[in-house]
């Protein structure tokens, strides 16, 4: 015989709001209640809260690639991360690479946002005209950059290489490119 | 400090799970106090594995710390414990309530609470022999990397900026220039889409 399911689960973006303080203090001390007397719930907030963590864990070992803010990049540092910034204007190149203790590897597109309502980037492979494009990324229009980070494993595992971005405002009538970036990666030395 | 070992597993624990019968928290509470003098040893270890995980959930919330979500599991179960055992718990129907009660009153008093702490764990320590699933480690995490890679860029953005401090919706917004409500929905649909793709994968 096992445990009835409960009968009035709470939704997951509220166990989520819950978690992450956005609720006022009576209706978080009502999940409280509830999740303490409840199997059902209190499993669902702890898978939750694994998933969050496996996320924070992957964040900070730069093993994945995102679009970021400044102040997101400042506080890794913060906390302790190591990380190699980058910045570009439109049109320019860099010589890039990771070093064996850096945690994570990060750019600053600089770029005119004013007026663009959606943002792709394209990345691509000059070599082999190899493209991926990441759509619909999420921006602030009135700062004056965006910050890539790039996925770590990648990086460490490329070797000498040129790769480039492009940054592309999509609209009506077809997309207006806003900046190109090229980074020339070659392997650390010391 | 006491060390929490999780118990021998049950030799054969598909019969255990069809037949016996899964006791509710007021049944557990009415065992621990009807021991007395003695000790129900399991009722107390069905207690301390059901409810070890909510104080920790509860601690993590609300401390933001492991070590000391890790002190108030302890903290909270071996003065549930003391209660039961006393007969001092009033309601056994709320067993619940009581001890969320206990866990914000030790939030609470968490300073004052040090040489009260070191008493129980005397008291305790050597008759209990408790299991706590207290670990946030069970995602496989390369798989969680492949899947954080196939998401839509502004949900892997948003889940990132939100969990890699546990930021709520405004502050993620205001950084990426995104409403409040905005964040939830892409972060509600990044959660779904991302358990979907472990579970998928887990299967």
């Amino acid at each position: 015989m096992s445990r009835p399911l409960c009968s009035s689960p709470i939704p997951e973006a509220e166990l989520a709001a819950y978690w992450l303080g956005e609720l006022e203090d009576s209706d978080a001390e009502d999940i409280e209640q509830h999740v303490f007397g409840c199997s059902h719930c209190s499993n669902l907030l702890k898978l939750l809260v694994r998933l969050g963590v496996g996320i924070r864990q992957v964040a900070s070992e730069g093993t994945v690639h995102a679009v970021l803010t400044p102040a997101f990049v400042r506080q890794m540092k913060d906390n302790g991360l190591r990380v190699r910034e980058y910045r570009l204007q439109p049109g320019t190149s860099v010589a890039c690479t990771i070093a064996p203790d850096d945690d994570l590897v990060v750019s600053h597109l600089h770029a005119e946002f004013a007026g663009v309502n959606r943002l792709d980037l394209i990345f691509e492979d000059p070599d082999s005209g190899a493209q991926q494009r990441m759509q619909d990324l999420a921006f602030d229009r009135t700062a004056d950059e965006i910050v890539l980070a790039s996925n770590t494993r990648y990086l460490r595992e490329l070797g000498t290489a040129t790769r480039r971005v492009r940054l592309l405002a999509v609209q009506a009538g077809g997309d207006r490119e806003i900046g190109t970036y090229t980074f020339n990666h070659s392997r650390y030395q010391a | 400090m006491i060390v929490l070992s999780p118990r021998a597993p049950a030799p054969y624990p598909w019969f255990v799970h069809e037949l016996a019968p899964v006791p509710d928290d007021s049944e557990l509470a009415r065992r621990i106090c009807a021991a007395t003098p003695g000790h129900d040893v399991d009722a107390e270890a069905e207690l301390c594995r059901r409810f070890a995980p909510r104080i920790r959930l509860y601690g993590l919330r609300h401390l933001r710390s492991d070590a000391a979500a890790a002190d108030l599991v302890q903290d909270v179960l071996l003065m549930t414990l003391e209660k039961l055992r006393a007969g001092a718990v009033r309601e056994v129907d709320k067993l619940a309530s009581f001890i969320l009660g206990t866990c914000r009153q030790t939030v609470i008093d968490a300073r004052r609470s040090g040489g009260r702490r070191g008493r129980i764990l005397e008291t305790f320590a050597p008759t209990l022999d408790f299991a706590i699933e207290d670990s946030d480690t069970g995602l496989d995490t390369a798989r969680l990397e492949t899947c954080l890679e196939h998401l839509p860029e502004r949900e892997r953005s948003v889940l990132v900026m939100t969990f890699y401090d546990d930021r709520p919706a405004d502050e993620v917004g205001s950084a990426l220039g995104l409403s409040p409500g905005n964040v939830r929905v892409i972060r509600h649909r990044g959660i779904e889409r991302l358990r979907r793709c472990v579970d998928e994968q887990t299967s």
